[in-house]
């Protein structure tokens, strides 16, 4: 009996089953060198970097001394400890991009905090972001729609990073060699990257839902009725009718209404005096709080309306709820309404669904770029122990973050930021040597705050002393401040010293940005540290000429400065810089003539900042904020210790990204002006 | 009234049915369950639909409409009939659509009951040990009840906050802390009374009551585990903010969704074998 025959014939069934494997074959080889090139080229090589933001080298080095930072002193002495050069102004935006670029601000083009458009005679506005209004919409009833296609080629509204040049981590991704940072400063709007080898979550500088950079809400008995806005917060009114209230927590503004308004999400409360507990109800969600306990993470759903028959658009924000007291006078802080970090309205990471990632293994946590609630305790809503308690809910949290970022990492380069350190300094630190009198505390009072920084940096050593242990033979590990820390107990108004010398007039001017006589004012201030002429065919008003009437004006305000004394003789301005001296690269259009470096225990007064003037020059610092950095940068370098032998004597910011590249054995790029601190 | 006495009677059945022969979920992965449940699920609908549905009519119905589509691309020239074909596939859809109503009506209410048991296990999960939760209590009318209602203290839980008592709603709120893993209860004193609500700690698969309803019938359909408060009851519903469950496949807001697709699958691949005309 023959085989039944089948209909498949042995030729078709090899060359079919040839086909099979060859296709087998291609999709795997195909799949191998797809993975090759999206793994890492860095074959290995660690390099970890934590940024401490304001960590202060003579703090350090005193309890290092005194045995309290056990960690860094065995990893100083494994490696190397050293002040590290700052920034000139020594502000963070500043200082973070000029480790950023490996080169300082002519690179990168960011001066100071605030920068002011000469066009338009000194309008500020942040320096490291600008957010650009949209261009053209169709109007529909109360909304308009911005179509961003064609025909219409609408621009929708845009936030740029200002910061310019090129970031060290562009050669890391070039080489594929991944990199991964966690709260970057001066990154916000992340730039993008090219090859995707590179992370980044945003720092400082990310704002919160209401685009601010951290606006608190309050809600109390005693607020008055009309409520009141403070720099970085609102406080409103709540009344209860028995033992029920309703308060408004504002969000961010519908940008498709022709006349944009907030979108708001009310909040029923209910108190419990007997009990002592309060009831919040949040579109739907309840939450029990006591006096002085926090609330977890809530989720805020804001809807913005659209145009009919258009659906709803939401974008979602987080906040937590801290119940300050419960009677007789109800008091309930809320913090800044936060971008959602799982579900993120506006992009904070690169590549953008990094973030939403995170969230999704870590839960929800703060994503403002300013994380401890300064203004908060500077307007009073917080008292020091408040402060220092959501300080530490931001350090807590960050240290989640951390744990993820380390068990996350295989090789390449891993940043992570830790801000406490520089927003607990400048509410806490007074070194009583220095200054023994605070112009607010008692000795006593203000050494024991002080204790809170020493107790931080007992704490960070731990957690530099676990990386080490984990990594130390592993990895390279830079632990690297951008700054250090000073007293800040009296303030210079700049402007004011201007008026009263004659440059900036007239007498009676109150703001340069409200009532000043351009046609005889030949210098102002704006920002922490700069100071501008008023300079002919720059300035949109400007009468002091180029050339010689301007190096005669810079001289003698060099030299005036220079020789400013407070009322018991100290000199107040340790030195003047000339930025056509101490800046190079392309990007100096929107520079200062002139840098102010203060000297210890001065800075810029709070109304200087923004171009306000004082009756008196010179006053005392009453703020809560007691403390900074806005000095003359040789009077608050950063630290940097690593675990790794280095030869260079004076290492400066700008001298890590290069040290970096070279640890990657990648040789230092034309774009930059450091240089790697293991190179002679 | 009466809607909510039947539904009562057929949560009470669908408990002791349904719910015993879904105790099984506890033992196998969730993403297991919910396949095999909306495989045999879509399984039993189709065989439901073949034996409520007036199946001949239908294959009728369907070849209609494919002998109207042959002739929509045979008669492409003429309008006048291209325009009837079309008008007849209208008419034969709708017809279709007809013929699908006793079936759906036949289904609708095993397929609610299923799915209203399924939520017990899948719409949230058990607190974990350690883990808080609030706790409201809704009560009648009679502000008194809120400002009596006491919430008993237990070994399995502990009273963490609380109460907030706001008689101007009847309601009132504890925060308690998961202690001890297993079935427990929540037990109230109102006076002389006791009221009980069903709580649920662990850290697998069971069963989560997130309310014990009044008696009103939609109350009933999305909370069928627990015995309804009477109308006259001085508590109308007591209710504990379970915490969502997080899986791609029986998670909160997925588990209806993977349920579905894999009964319209099992469904679609067994309709050659049963001979079942959709």
């Amino acid at each position: 009996m023959s085989e039944p025959k089948s209909n498949i014939s042995r030729r078709t069934l090899l060359t079919g089953a040839a086909l099979a494997a060859g296709a087998g074959a291609t999709a795997g080889a195909s799949y191998w060198l797809g993975s090759v090139s999206r793994v890492s080229h860095s074959f290995g090589k660690k390099v970890i970097v934590i940024g401490v933001d304001g960590m202060d080298p003579r703090l350090c080095r005193k309890l290092m001394n005194e045995g309290k930072m056990p960690n860094m002193k065995r990893m100083a002495a494994a490696g190397g400890f050293s002040n590290l050069g700052t920034s000139c102004p020594p502000q963070s935006p500043v200082a973070w991009a000029n480790f950023i670029n490996g080169a300082g601000p002519g690179s990168h083009g960011i001066f100071d905090f605030i920068h002011r458009h000469p066009h338009e005679q000194c309008a500020p506005f942040f320096s490291a972001a600008e957010t650009i209004p949209g261009q053209g919409a169709i109007e529909i009833g109360d909304h308009q729609l911005q179509l961003d296609f064609w025909p219409f080629n609408h621009q929708p509204p845009q936030t740029v990073l200002r910061r310019q040049g090129v970031p060290f981590w562009d050669f890391l991704d070039s080489q594929r060699i991944s990199s991964v940072f966690y709260d970057l400063p001066s990154n916000y709007p992340p730039s993008p990257s090219e090859y995707g080898h590179h992370k980044c979550v945003c720092g400082m500088g990310t704002p919160d839902m209401l685009g601010s950079y951290g606006t608190y809400q309050y809600f109390s008995e005693d607020t008055p009725a009309g409520g009141v806005e403070e720099g970085g917060g609102k406080r409103s009114r709540i009344e209860f009718e028995g033992r029920s209230a309703r308060i408004t927590l504002v969000g961010p503004e519908n940008s498709m209404l022709k006349l944009p308004v907030p979108v708001t999400i009310d909040v029923d409360v209910h108190r419990d005096t007997e009990s002592g507990t309060a009831l919040l109800v949040v579109q739907g969600k309840k939450i029990l709080l006591k006096p002085g306990e926090w609330s977890r993470w809530t989720k805020l759903d804001f809807s913005l309306s659209a145009p009919t028959p258009l659906p709803s658009q939401h974008a979602s924000g987080i906040c937590r709820f801290y119940l300050q007291e419960i009677g007789p006078n109800f008091r309930l802080y809320v913090t800044p309404i936060n971008v959602d970090p799982s579900k993120p309205a506006v992009q904070l990471s690169e590549p953008e669904d990094f973030i939403s990632n995170v969230s999704n293994d870590l839960g929800l946590f703060y994503t403002t770029g300013f994380q401890e609630d300064h203004k908060a305790r500077s307007n009073g809503v917080f008292d020091d122990d408040e402060f220092r308690r959501q300080a530490t809910n931001v350090l807590e949290e960050r240290l989640a973050l951390f744990e993820y970022a380390v068990e996350n990492y295989d090789d390449g380069l891993l940043f992570f930021y830790f801000s406490s350190s520089d927003l607990q300094s400048h509410m806490f630190w007074w070194e009583g040597e220095e200054d023994p009198k605070h112009p607010t505390r008692t000795s006593k009072e203000a050494a024991s705050r002080y204790q809170y920084v020493k107790e931080l940096y007992q704490r960070l050593d731990q957690i530099i002393g676990d990386i080490n242990d984990r990594y130390g033979d592993k990895a390279t590990i830079y632990v690297m401040s951008d700054h250090g820390f000073a007293n800040f107990g009296r303030q210079f108004n700049v402007n004011s010293w201007l008026r009263d010398l004659g440059y900036l007039n007239s007498r009676e001017c109150t703001s340069i940005l409200v009532d000043c006589d351009w046609s005889r004012t030949r210098a102002y201030g704006m920002g922490i540290n700069g100071l501008y002429l008023n300079l002919k065919g720059r300035e949109r008003d400007g009468i002091v000429e180029p050339g010689e009437e301007q190096e005669k004006l810079t001289r003698q305000l060099i030299a005036r400065l220079k020789a400013v004394r407070d009322y018991n003789g100290k000199q107040v301005i340790r030195n003047v810089y000339r930025s056509s001296e101490i800046y190079s690269g392309e990007a100096t259009t929107l520079a200062p003539d002139l840098i102010i470096g203060y000297a210890r225990g001065y800075r810029a007064s709070w109304e200087t900042c923004l171009g306000e003037l004082t009756p008196d020059v010179l006053l005392d610092n009453t703020s809560a904020w007691s403390a900074d950095h806005c000095a003359d940068a040789l009077e608050v370098p950063g630290i940097l210790c690593c675990n790794k032998p280095f030869v260079a004597t004076d290492p400066s910011l700008v001298d890590i990204a290069p040290s970096i590249l070279h640890d990657f054995g990648i040789a230092t790029p034309s774009t930059m002006t450091g240089r790697s601190i293991f190179q002679s | 009234m009466m809607l909510s006495n039947i539904l009562s009677l057929l949560n009470t059945l669908a408990n002791n049915t349904v719910g015993l022969l879904l105790e099984a979920i506890a033992y196998v992965p969730g993403w297991l369950s919910v396949g095999v449940i909306g495989a045999i699920t879509g399984v039993l609908m189709l065989l439901a639909f073949k034996y409520t549905s007036h199946q001949s009519a239908i294959r009728h119905t369907r070849n209609q409409i494919k002998a109207n589509l042959l002739g929509l691309s045979l008669f492409k020239d003429d309008l006048a009939i291209g325009l009837g074909m079309q008008v007849n596939l209208l008419k034969l859809a709708g017809m279709l659509l007809a013929l699908s109503v006793v079936p759906m009506l036949v289904m609708i209410v095993p397929t609610c009951l299923l799915l209203s048991q399924l939520a017990l296990w899948y719409q949230a999960r058990p607190l974990y040990a350690g883990e808080t939760a609030i706790v409201t209590v809704q009560g009648a009318a009679n502000p008194a009840v809120i400002e009596q209602l006491q919430l008993s203290d237990s070994s399995a839980y502990r009273l963490a906050k609380g109460p907030v008592r706001v008689p101007e709603q009847q309601m009132a709120c504890w925060e308690i802390e998961a202690v001890e893993p297993g079935r427990h209860e929540l037990k109230f004193a109102l006076g002389e009374d006791q009221i009980a609500k069903e709580l649920a700690i662990g850290d697998g698969l069971m069963p989560v009551s997130l309310t014990r309803p009044a008696s009103d019938w939609t109350d009933l359909l999305l909370h069928p585990r627990e015995a309804p408060f009477s109308a006259d009851s001085p508590v109308q519903s007591i209710a504990i903010d379970y915490p969502e469950r997080s899986s791609w496949t029986y998670g909160t807001h997925t588990w209806l969704i993977a349920w579905f697709l894999v009964s319209m699958l099992a469904a679609f691949a067994a309709k050659p074998l049963l001979n079942v005309n959709i």
